[in-house]
């Protein structure tokens, strides 16, 4: 513990948002604390499952019926398995010290540790375009967001250099172009569907490579190395080749000497003080000894991760607003947006069978948006993206052959290529999605829990069944053959793309954060993570987060220069 | 080589997805107990997956130790129910053996073991079948109450055969060994860069199975 608990800035949370508001808020010459709820980690010293192998796992990577019982909502899909839930690795956040209430089914995945989920994120950053910003005002839906493209565009420029984008410049008007690092390549058969795709929409489809926060060069100045091609991002890079906090921001907030971080500590309210309307510090319990640390600064920084910064001003100010600070506007805790998907298409690539792919690409192809843009109308707002790739399969007709030599011939080599893509939909800001204080039950250190009440909505549903139908419909145009559309299901939060519950806007009244993601009630207060999100595109959102709380942490200075906070 | 392409292909060769850890409703209602393999079992187990990967250029499913990677499995990634069919599954194959050629299936020449195992999975690819249908009415079901959720806590009514779980986890255990790896796949740690047309000829082996 630091002797001295007061400093100019308290960054709560060290995921993507909150590393990104410590590396702006240092380098401008702020003392700042970072308060991270999960325990600290080195920088690739603690990437303890990274160079293993699948024979050095006893379960070969799949899931043991104690992991199911340890976590009982991380068991719902993909991220829990042996190698991410070890005594060497277990990113994720206890599903048994951390409960939560589910008025309806949530699956809500956190990570819990230094670096957060941008240890764990998909890496896919991409732009909201113009019309991302203006569809709220125009179609009457939620609040008018009081940012437009080109007041962000210059932050996102900002985000992509330092944190490394790899990708091609399109000149899409629904997908802006960054500034990217060479591209990764699209593999044969891609290449063949890309322009296939292209040709019968006469250049209103696209596919190209998925942009992704990989670097495809080198960059010295932050001690990272080009991506060695190895698909092991989850475990942490030990060439430091895709963007987290732990491999380029904090390690360059920790070199101005003006950072401190204090793990093992949740944040549990902003303090406040009535007379001045300003938070004053924040209030933390040590997750080890149960003990409350109080920690003073001028402005307070919250990126906690969506709902996790909610519960925190839901906690805070309770004697002025018995909902916390922030709801005087009746909105904080609602309009909780997700990216809605596990509905798309798959099918089987004829020929190319005197070629197959070296190295294990950490992206896919990306489509962008195509409905409801220029002329295209349909009968729910918005639209959706597919994300997905072509791959080899493995096994020569398989089901041939029964056991023995023949059979370990056939499941030896590479089989038919796949071409599968799967939608990213956009969800609407509704007012009766929501999360508020469960204060029947309590986590492990007698906190109050969230309670969820969130589902899709009728344009959602509608919009499935195009994401399903134009995925066959187009991998068919593209010659693919056997395509097969699917919807499994999705249940809110499974895009891990959790946003709103804070959501900013033009006026106090309708929204809880201004233009700034300052919160209105209290001005030295900012929330950069996907809480301020005033609607959810249908792109993936963590670059939006960079290129905002890059802005925020700007306006934040140069406010404290002027006094005004 | 993503690993679900390899859940892929052992569902392809099974007839049906891998039982145990990976379902995503496989629940825990009844998580399995402590189970006894004795030395015995292991070797008997060692011999069936030979049976189905044999050494043949490359080591087998032996050499893999595929019988002891079952044991650890089973052990913890099954559920009571499913860790009771396979180990009675050890007793029921070898009386099988019994019927079909006089003795045990230690004692039987590879070729009587060949043919025990093809009309074992003949038996065991009707049960999949039917395994698949209850999964998919389930799912009809569940979709006709208007749930777009997906399927959680589903426990199939019909018990799979043991043959299935013997060979499926005889696939996931050698291809994920570090002689099926390395050996009967190939496998680059580092590969440094992507080439997405690497010339291809008939032979050529897969690349194995990433984490």
């Amino acid at each position: 513990m630091p002797d001295n608990n007061t400093f100019d800035a308290i960054v709560v949370g060290s995921g993507i948002s909150g590393g990104w508001a410590a590396k702006e808020l240092t380098e401008k010459g702020l003392k700042v604390l970072l308060l991270e709820r999960g325990k600290n980690i080195e920088h690739i010293k603690d990437y303890k499952n990274t160079t293993k192998e699948i024979w050095d796992f006893p379960h070969r990577n799949g899931r043991t019926q104690q992991e199911i019982n340890d976590y009982p909502h991380l068991k719902r899909d993909y991220p829990l398995r042996e190698s991410m839930a070890d005594d060497n690795w277990s990113p994720w956040a206890s599903d048994k010290d951390n409960p939560y209430t589910e008025i309806k089914r949530y699956d809500w995945f956190r990570g819990y540790i230094l670096g957060g989920r941008s240890l764990l994120w998909g890496r896919q950053s991409y732009r909201f375009n113009k019309w991302d910003f203006e569809a709220n005002a125009k179609e009457g839906i939620g609040v008018d967001w009081p940012v437009r493209y080109d007041d962000i565009a210059p932050w996102y420029s900002y985000a992509e250099k330092f944190a490394g984008i790899q990708g091609t410049k399109e000149g899409l008007e629904v997908l802006p172009d960054g500034e990217f690092l060479p591209g990764m390549e699209m593999n044969v058969v891609e290449k063949d569907v890309a322009a296939k795709i292209k040709d019968h929409y006469k250049g209103k489809r696209h596919m190209f490579i998925g942009r992704s926060a990989n670097i495809t060069e080198p960059k010295p100045e932050q001690n990272r190395v080009n991506c060695q091609y190895r698909n092991r991002c989850w475990y942490g890079c030990p060439f430091g080749a895709y963007f987290s906090s732990n491999s380029a921001t904090l390690p360059v907030a920790m070199k101005t000497g003006n950072l401190t971080i204090e793990a093992d500590k949740i944040a549990t309210q902003v303090l406040y003080d009535k007379d001045k309307k300003r938070a004053t510090g924040v209030e933390a319990l040590d997750t080890n000894t149960n003990k409350t640390y109080t920690y003073n600064a001028k402005i307070v920084f919250l990126c906690a991760s969506t709902f996790n910064s909610t519960w925190i001003l839901m906690n805070s100010a309770t004697n002025i607003w018995p909902d916390g600070l922030g709801s005087s506007s009746g909105e904080l805790g609602h309009n909780v947006m997700d990216h809605h998907l596990k509905v798309g298409a798959g099918g089987v690539v004829e020929g190319y069978e005197d070629k197959y792919t070296f190295g294990r690409r950490p992206t896919g192809i990306y489509i962008p948006r195509f409905r409801n843009i220029y002329d295209d109308k349909r009968d729910y707002l918005r639209g959706f993206g597919y994300q997905g790739g072509a791959s080899r399969g493995r096994g020569v007709e398989i089901a041939e052959h029964t056991l023995g030599a023949e059979l370990k011939e056939a499941l030896s080599e590479p089989g038919k290529w796949y071409m599968s893509i799967g939608g990213f939909g956009e969800i609407l800001p509704d007012h009766s999605n929501k999360i508020s204080l469960d204060k029947n039950k309590k986590d492990k250190w007698g906190l109050p829990v969230l309670a969820f009440d969130v589902e899709l909505k009728e344009n959602e549903l509608k919009m499935r069944k195009d994401m399903a139908n134009d995925a066959a419909e187009m991998l068919e145009a593209a010659g693919v053959k056997d395509v097969k559309a699917r919807d499994t299901g999705y249940a809110h939060g499974m895009g891990i793309h959790e946003m709103g519950t804070a959501r900013m806007g033009r006026d106090p009244k309708t929204s809880v954060l201004n233009g700034f993601n300052q919160v209105w009630d209290a001005p030295n207060v900012f929330v950069t993570d996907g809480a301020f999100m005033a609607s959810s595109s249908c792109v993936n959102p963590s670059l939006t987060y960079m290129a905002f709380t890059a802005r925020a942490a700007d306006h934040a200075v140069s406010e404290l220069k002027k006094g005004n906070l | 080589m993503e690993r679900r392409e390899l859940l892929k292909m052992i569902a392809l060769a099974t007839g049906g997805a891998l039982i145990g850890g990976e379902l995503f409703f496989s629940g825990c209602k009844s998580a399995g107990g402590a189970v006894t393999f004795t030395p015995e079992t292991i070797a008997f187990l060692d011999e069936v997956a030979e049976t189905i990967i044999p050494a043949t250029s490359t080591p087998g499913a032996k050499a893999a130790q595929v019988g002891e990677f079952m044991k650890v499995y089973v052990t913890d990634c099954y559920d009571a129910d499913d860790q009771k069919v396979f180990l009675e599954g050890v007793n029921k194959l070898n009386d099988a053996c019994n019927k079909m050629h006089g003795h045990d299936f230690m004692k039987a020449p590879a070729e009587h073991r060949k043919a025990l195992l093809t009309a074992l999975d003949k038996e065991a690819k009707a049960v999949q079948d039917q395994r698949s249908k209850a999964y998919s009415e389930y799912e009809k079901a569940e979709r006709a109450k208007g749930s777009n959720l997906p399927i959680m806590d589903f426990k199939n009514p019909v018990a799979p055969h043991y043959f299935t779980l013997m060979k499926q986890l005889t696939l996931l255990g050698f291809f994920t060994s570090k002689t099926g790896a390395t050996e009967t796949l190939r496998h680059i740690q580092v590969p440094g860069k992507y080439d997405g047309a690497l010339p291809y000829k008939k032979g050529d082996k897969a690349w194995a199975d990433s984490i």
